[in-house]
């Protein structure tokens, strides 16, 4: 039949389901990429595909969602679909992750901004969450030793973008994940101050943080945007 | 076009790095580097030995000083944070920053994982700080794998047992910090007793691969790390990846509550190498990895012993054994994060998929198997798949080693039927409740398995029987507590650890578990919220550790409200 032509997706293509619409996926694309390609913007924060080489590491885990026939939510920047696939990012059982994890994530935030446009703020106000009821952590002291980058772990949410923007994007190799567990933390060599550590001052980092905690030194915060400003438009 | 002019400027700024990079942060200190050369000596310089290099600085100087990390990376030729996020990731490590700082000369680890902080750990730690002053540390420690000898203290590398203050301070005093001495069953006794003549027939074609995949298929047995999958249809799956084939035994028993392996470690250590060497022989593989909890000292020492004992004199051509050793961390017993541990990184659990059967020890397909389950291997062979699946209770199949500790007489490893109920195991093979305790309730898998109250104390305990009620057996680690234990303490302390151990990686287990840890501080609960909690742990969380940390909570508020409203 004629139209059976049409139907047959071209190889490496992907058909499958996004919260009740037919979509197609090519080649490698996540569920998380094919979605925006259909203007489908799902939440994400320790991912920015936007900054080259910056890859997925789906440790936030506020993109997640349902696929159904499988027990846990998974995280769309990380997950490929296959044929037939039936994926929900907007269903009760996802969106309470989404919301969840912003909350938890929202309730150790300082007071205090250091950009004009948090990742982590904008999506807190697109998806509704409330006021945090969770309470706040023992906060870590600011660190501004270095003259071009301020280092504000107040706002960090341990995304480890910056990690892999002077890791594997620059290869400087200065930021690391130190400790474990409520005590992980961004350090730079070995917990130095970043001023005292083997940082170039590239920026990479700067400009990978969704939150500020890294931000461009001696720039008021209404003048600094987290991520450039891009996707401000983005509705979940 | 522009070709040669993007790489001169890429290349002009590459220079500029190294330029400027040479004189900022850190510097090596040459006396430091010289005194790691020395250390190190011939260990060959490999990242997946970072590990191994850290232990050795570690137990030279009691600690690992940072102007050591520096030269340590530079020795390896990694940046200095790669090799502090690693050390500064496991507990073991002790990290001292201040150059003029001693190292303290002695540390005793007090555990306070469920059963030790139910028979007395917090007053013994107390007891003991403060005794020696700085010299002595005294640590709180996640489980020690001790619990049927609750409260235990080990002391430098001694584990003391029904530890008080007076026998520590005795140990303390003689000095007694080396690690126990084992007396196993050694190579020689093993292959007297007819040890290895299974796998050398395996080897030299008395046995074919089928007839000994089916035989573990129907065998029945499953994973005894916790998850249960069926170890023969793992054997046959991993055999049929492409390319070559790793086994990855895990020996990082830490769950709270669980002995079981060390208990088998201690006995009869070559009957799971042998298992071992079987898998290796039925997947078509030449690399053994042995990954052992470094809470298991005088296990380690025993082991390399005896693996020694058995390359020196083979009863067949070995494939390469690769003992390693963990360095303090729980989560290092996830399968996927026991694999970055192998590889000298910090032991956080990998994303799926790639599943770890096909892209697991340095990308290779792995087998990866509990060491208890490969303890069973040679009987099933010998004696044939319906033996051990002819065993069991209450319509269930196989023999489980239930690691019992609480409030019982006999306290051990128990080798009883699957399917046995707890009230059955108690009363046939823990002696009975201790006198003055009644049963209350217990815990049927660990720490992450969930609590269960005395009136259901007749379900049978196996995998997929404990699901309805909200628990799971895992390592069949059976924590049993009564009218003098408060169930939501129990379940703060479950906690607690999770908090502790948590890798840190994922926001619903990093942040999730402190803030649980910090609301069930609070006479009352708060049903609502910690509800709305458990669900983002249990849905969104990457590994077991974050999926499974809310269950015990979870029983508390549905077995247990009184205590909690």
């Amino acid at each position: 039949m004629a139209a059976q032509a049409q139907d047959v997706a071209p190889a490496g293509t992907v058909r499958f389901t996004l919260d009740g619409q037919d979509i197609e996926a090519c080649g490698d694309e996540t569920i998380w990429q094919a979605a925006r390609r259909h203007g489908v913007l799902i939440p994400h924060l320790c991912y920015k595909p936007d900054q080259e080489g910056l890859r997925a590491d789906g440790n936030c885990r506020v993109c997640m969602c349902e696929i159904e026939g499988e027990r846990l939510l998974q995280p769309s920047c990380w997950r490929k679909p296959v044929d037939g696939m039936r994926v929900r990012t907007r269903s009760g059982r996802a969106r309470h992750a989404q919301k969840m994890v912003l909350e938890l994530l929202q309730a150790d935030m300082p007071d205090e901004a250091y950009v004009a446009d948090s990742r982590l703020e904008h999506w807190v106000r697109a998806l509704e969450v409330g006021t945090p009821r969770f309470s706040q952590r023992v906060q870590p002291a600011a660190d501004l030793s270095h003259p071009a980058i301020a280092v504000n772990l107040a706002a960090c949410i341990q995304c480890t973008l910056c990690v892999r923007a002077c890791r594997e994007v620059q290869g400087n190799d200065v930021i690391g994940f130190a400790l474990r567990g409520g005590e992980a933390h961004i350090d730079f060599d070995m917990d130095d101050p970043m001023g005292a550590s083997t940082c170039v001052g590239c920026g990479e980092c700067v400009a990978a943080c969704p939150t500020g905690a890294l931000s461009n030194a001696g720039v008021p915060p209404e003048r600094q945007h987290a991520w450039q400003g891009q996707e401000s438009e983005a509705t979940p | 076009m522009n070709v040669s002019v993007d790489a001169a400027g890429i290349e002009g700024g590459r220079r500029r790095k190294r330029k400027r990079a040479m004189a900022k942060g850190r510097q090596v200190d040459p006396t430091a580097h010289n005194a790691v050369r020395e250390v190190l000596g011939d260990l060959p310089r490999r990242r997946d030995l970072l590990l191994e290099c850290l232990h050795r600085l570690n137990d030279r100087f009691g600690c690992l000083r940072v102007e050591h990390l520096a030269a340590l990376a530079e020795e390896l030729r990694l940046s200095m944070t790669e090799v502090y996020e690693v050390a500064s990731f496991y507990h073991h490590f002790d990290i001292i920053r201040d150059p003029q700082a001693e190292a303290p000369a002695l540390t005793i680890r007090v555990c306070d994982s469920i059963t030790c902080a139910m028979c007395g750990a917090e007053d013994l730690a107390r007891a003991l700080e403060g005794r020696w002053g700085a010299n002595v540390r005294i640590q709180r420690v996640s489980c020690v794998g001790r619990c049927e000898a609750a409260p235990v203290a080990v002391v430098g590398n001694k584990p003391i047992r029904h530890a008080t203050a007076g026998t520590v301070a005795a140990a303390v005093a003689t000095h007694e910090v080396a690690p126990e001495a084992i007396e196993p069953v050694t190579y020689s006794d093993y292959c007297r007793g007819g040890g290895y003549r299974l796998w050398a027939d395996c080897v030299n074609g008395k046995r074919d691969r089928e007839s000994v995949l089916k035989t573990m298929e129907d065998s029945s047995l499953r994973g005894l790390g916790g998850a249960g999958f069926p170890t023969g249809r793992k054997w046959r799956l991993v055999g049929k990846e492409p390319g070559l084939r790793v086994v990855a035994i895990n020996i990082d028993e830490g769950e709270p509550g669980t002995f079981k392996d060390r208990h088998y470690l201690e006995h009869d250590p070559h009957r799971f190498l042998e298992g071992a060497l079987i898998a290796a022989w039925a997947i078509d593989s030449r690399e053994i990895y042995l990954y052992l909890r470094d809470e298991y000292a005088a296990c380690r020492v025993m082991l390399e012993r005896e693996l020694a004992a058995l390359q020196a004199d083979p009863p067949a051509a070995l494939p390469n054994i690769h003992l390693r050793r963990g360095a303090g961390a729980y989560i290092a017993g996830e399968e996927s994060a026991m694999i970055e541990s192998i590889e000298g990184r910090r032991a956080m659990p990998r994303l799926r998929p790639p599943y770890v059967a096909q892209n697991g020890v340095f990308g290779l397909a792995t087998l990866e198997q509990n060491m208890e389950t490969m303890h069973w291997v040679r009987e099933i062979l010998e004696r044939g798949p319906a033996w051990f699946a002819s065993q069991g209770r209450h319509g269930r199949k196989g023999l489980r080693s239930f690691s019992l500790s609480g409030r019982v007489r006999k306290p051990g490893v128990h080798l009883a039927p699957a399917g046995i109920t707890v009230r059955e195991l108690i009363d046939e093979y823990g002696g009975g409740m201790q006198d003055g305790h009644e049963l209350y309730g217990y815990f049927p898998g660990g720490a992450s398995g969930g609590i269960l109250p005395a009136a259901k104390a007749d379900i049978p305990l196996d995998f997929d029987t404990l699901q309805p009620y909200g628990c799971f057996i895992g390592s069949a680690a059976i924590i049993v507590f009564s009218q003098h234990d408060r169930a939501r303490e129990l379940a703060r302390n479950a906690m607690r650890f999770f908090a502790h151990e948590s890798c840190g990686q994922c926001t619903p287990c990093r942040v999730g578990t402190v803030k649980a840890a910090g609301l069930m501080a609070a006479r009352h609960w708060d049903r609502e919220l910690l509800d709305d909690l458990s669900q983002v742990m249990v849905d969104a969380s990457i590994c077991g550790l974050g999926q499974a940390a809310p269950n015990a909570m979870n029983c508390v508020l549905r077995y247990f409200p009184d205590e909690v409203a």
